[in-house]
């Protein structure tokens, strides 16, 4: 333990040296990318590194650390820089035990990468286990400058509490997310037309559960169900409530500037009155909360479930799978309905920001160089290298787009399995490039997300906050009591056990006797902090 | 009687001596005696080592962990090098209502436990006892024992099946007998009966094997001179099998006190919902929700310390009231 400290001390005090002979040059235009010289080293620079993620617990294909990923070779044949893999918890898929393996372990390889490093690195990165970035990417690495100065909001997002940026994050390209689909066969049979506001959504649930739209003479549609029952809430939205600010549930979201909690809005509470009057009235799958992520293909195999939101391209993907099963089944991409008040939106979005990529560690003596290799792949070769693989074996330039060969889009594989295997859409730091995805996206996802396109339906996302020690100790007081206890109401109410407009009153005073406010506090003071 | 003067033996000062003497040298240092001992039957002591060792690694050594317990830790710097707190943690933990919930629902759902799950082995093992015809009883046998070698996940699995309200067999059952079926997993006041009645289901046919065994071990000139007073199998059951196998079952009851606070979480994780939580959550799923995916290890620590104390008093208890009333205990 006492040893990495030294040697923590002493990178410190090289890094402070370097920092200080650099002068910290002011940004004018973007900075093109012809301007990294390459190779970054004459003679070849090994790196270690910890790459952690859900497909690979490894630094190679499939998290296979004695082959070589092919983009990996033509990376190493253009930088010189080889990596080389010293990945932590290699027999667990979990990526947060991984990194708390590496960083108790303290034997920190040059680079830590991977999925949900943000909040490790921006807690233990002021700790002087990884080093501040900012100067670094300033001096060396005018692609990720570029980048970050027509994106400064995300700048601010990744930063950790002292203002410092630890790591560059994966940058997922775009928008949409899920979408709300239904049984356009359904809606024929019926003779009904695709709901259009959050009335007609509900007359549309009543015939489905009143008419017998599959036809088998018995009352046995599900009308409205979900995979994660978590899913339901985003019902919330029809009566102008939130069910998160984010793209994972239950998240603080951003309300006249300020950071909220939805589930303390009063348009909550008319909202989920009325999702347990729909549960109460069979609208809604009345085994919601233990269906579990088998709900769509059992619901829509069995052609039982009319709605749901889900998915864009694995949803519309059963319209192939189920063609010969279910006859005439057409489940389709319907735009949000319009809430009571009128306003049409889709709460679930891509979020433009990760909490993966990669950071430097304070055992790396070359972040100099790591920073130079970092933004080689923000640069417009590496971006393609890293978003499609090896051009020539996966993709060709065609008319200035990348484009992938037939036997790569005809393969039977789905495209992100393969590019896994090639070391593409690795989590990496880089900007994806939505051209990757649309290639391969189905017909009918296409139309669905060109619909979406048409309106402006996304909201303003809370990318979240960094805290200080003392604002983290008062969020992890509270924080999860709280929450736990949202929920337990939650459920409830949509259960039927209690009545959300009785029980209101009492519930907000409990949430702020369990220290709702002091939450509120710290989100808001680490909020101006970070973003103004 | 008179002394012969003529007599040269040894006088009884003279064995007096001797005899001390051979004490002495019969009666070694402690550590020559260990040595002794050692020397002559190494290889029962070889045969400790590994058992040791174990011990050592991965139940002594991690216990050097549970100062992080007092600590506010953070796993860069290491146990040594995070700062001393005191009892904060313990306060914040006895603020909160919802550990105290779990502590509550641990305790109640133990109890139920132990109430219920305890005697159904023993029943068991006494019913396959009386079973005469031996197909019979090894195909019995078997497959009482099968849910406990069937992972938890998919127990689970089946349980969530089984109580469905739209498929589910026991709402079947309910419908056909005219009841409105019932969405169990949800209800908080079903979620007992259902996590209990699973562990019983799940681990009564393997734990009978014990008392099966105690069982094989009466001696059975005890049954042979009581056929011979013409007693009755249910006598006998009474009179001989029971009382010659309280000893083990007193024994286990005191491993099952202290392991009491152990329920088997894994098991609730999989069947709770927020909406149960009122009877569901215990001290171990509040540590993994609270600790271990908020990432607050210092705070887990101090709820999994409290969960070992009161467990110690448990078994303790336990055994010291075994000691005075049986005579079996576990030390």
């Amino acid at each position: 333990m006492n040893g990495h400290f030294r040697n923590r001390e002493d990178t410190m005090r090289t890094l402070g040296l370097s920092i200080a002979m650099l002068a910290s040059t002011a940004m004018t235009a973007p900075v093109l990318a012809q301007d990294i010289e390459l190779p970054i080293v004459d003679e070849p620079l090994e790196l270690t590194i910890h790459m952690h993620w859900a497909r690979a617990q490894g630094y190679g294909p499939g998290g296979d650390t004695s082959e070589i990923y092919p983009v990996e070779e033509v990376a190493r044949e253009r930088t010189n820089i080889h990596l080389v893999d010293q990945t932590s918890g290699r027999n667990t898929t979990d990526n947060s035990e991984a990194m708390n393996l590496l960083l108790a372990a303290g034997n920190l390889p040059d680079i830590v990468g991977g999925a949900n490093i943000r909040q490790p690195v921006n807690e233990y990165g002021p700790q002087g286990a990884f080093v501040p970035l900012n100067d670094l990417v300033d001096e060396h690495a005018p692609n990720i400058r570029a980048w970050f100065d027509e994106h400064p909001e995300i700048w601010d997002a990744i930063s950790a509490y002292d203002g410092n940026v630890y790591y560059i994050p994966y940058l997922p390209d775009g928008k949409y997310a899920r979408a709300w689909f239904v049984r356009q066969d359904w809606l024929d049979a019926l003779g009904l037309e695709r709901p259009d506001d959050v009335d007609e959504l509900y007359e549309v649930l009543v015939a489905f559960r009143d008419q017998d739209p599959n036809g088998n003479g018995m009352q046995d549609e599900i009308p409205f169900f979900v995979r994660d029952w978590e899913e339901v809430l985003r019902l919330l939205t029809l009566w102008d409530a939130r069910s998160t600010g984010a793209d994972v549930y239950h998240q603080f979201y951003l309300k006249d500037g300020q950071v909220a909690h939805p589930y303390a809005q009063d348009e909550y509470r008319d909202g989920l009155a009325n999702i347990a009057q729909w549960y109460e009235e069979g609208l809604i799958d009345p085994e919601l909360f233990t269906r579990g992520s088998s709900a769509r293909d059992y619901l829509l195999g069995e052609n039982l479930g009319g709605m749901t939101h889900d998915w864009f391209a694995s949803t519309s993907g059963y319209n192939v799978a189920l063609a010969d099963k279910v006859e005439g089944f057409d489940f389709v991409p319907f735009l949000p309905p319009k809430s009571v008040s009128g306003v049409r939106i889709e709460e679930n979005r891509r979020i433009p920001m990760k909490p993966d990529g990669w950071a430097i560690s304070y055992a790396n003596e070359h972040p100099v160089e790591t920073i130079k290799y970092f933004d080689y792949w923000f640069s417009e070769e590496g971006a393609l290298l890293a978003n499609f693989g090896v051009e020539g074996k996966t993709w060709d330039m065609v008319d200035g787009e990348p484009v992938y060969k037939p036997e790569v889009l005809e393969s039977g594989e789905p495209v992100n399995s393969q590019m896994y295997l090639e070391g593409a859409q690795v989590y990496r730091g880089y900007p994806q490039d939505y051209r990757y995805e649309w290639q391969w996206t189905r017909d009918s996802a296409r139309e669905g997300i060109e619909l979406y396109d048409s309106e402006d339906l996304l909201v303003e996302q809370f990318l979240g906050v960094s805290f200080n020690q003392e604002e983290q100790e008062v969020y992890d007081r509270y924080w999860p009591s709280l929450q736990t206890y949202m929920l337990e109401r939650q459920q409830a109410w949509i259960l039927g056990s209690g009545d959300v407009k009785e029980e209101w009153d009492d519930y907000i005073e409990t949430l702020n006797d369990m220290g709702l406010q002091d939450v509120l506090d710290v989100m808001n003071s680490a909020y101006e902090r970070q973003y103004s | 009687m008179s002394i012969d003067p003529n007599f040269t033996g040894p006088t009884t000062e003279n064995l007096l001596f001797d005899a001390s003497e051979a004490q002495r040298r019969r009666k070694p240092g402690r550590i020559q005696r260990i040595g002794d001992h050692v020397r002559r039957e190494w290889q029962l002591y070889v045969m400790l080592v590994p058992t040791i060792v174990w011990l050592l690694v991965f139940l002594y050594k991690p216990m050097w962990g549970l100062q992080i317990a007092f600590k506010d830790y953070s796993i860069f710097r290491g146990i040594a090098d995070s700062p001393w707190i005191g009892f904060q943690h313990s306060e914040t933990l006895f603020n909160n209502d919802q550990f105290l919930r779990a502590l509550r629902n641990t305790i109640i759902m133990s109890a139920y436990g132990l109430l219920f799950g305890f005697p159904v082995p023993i029943f068991l093992a006494l019913m396959f006892n009386e079973i005469l015809n031996d197909k019979f009883k090894k195909t019995a046998q078997t497959i009482v024992y099968l849910p406990h070698f069937i992972s938890s996940v998919i127990i689970a699995g089946i349980v969530i099946t089984a109580f469905s309200p739209s498929a589910g067999i026991v709402n079947t059952i309910l419908e056909w007998l005219g009841f409105d079926s019932i969405y169990f997993l949800t209800k908080p006041e079903w979620f007992r009966p259902i996590f209990i009645g699973t562990g019983i289901w799940q681990e009564a046919g393997f734990q009978s094997i014990v008392y099966l065994a105690a069982i094989a071990g009466v001696s059975p000139t005890l049954y042979e001179s009581a056929v011979v007073d013409g007693a009755s199998r249910w006598q006998m059951m009474w009179k001989i099998t029971i009382p010659s196998i309280m000893p083990t079952i007193i024994i286990m009851l005191i491993i099952r006190i202290g392991n009491i606070l152990e329920i088997s979480f894994e098991m609730i994780i999989l069947l709770y919902q927020p909406a149960t939580y009122a009877t569901a959550d215990v001290v171990n799923t509040f540590i993994y929700r609270q600790g271990l995916q908020g990432g607050q290890y210092d705070f887990a620590a101090a709820a999994g310390l409290f969960n070992a104390v009161v467990a110690f008093i448990l078994v303790m208890t336990a055994n010291t009231i075994s000691k005075r009333y049986s005579r079996t205990s576990l030390w």
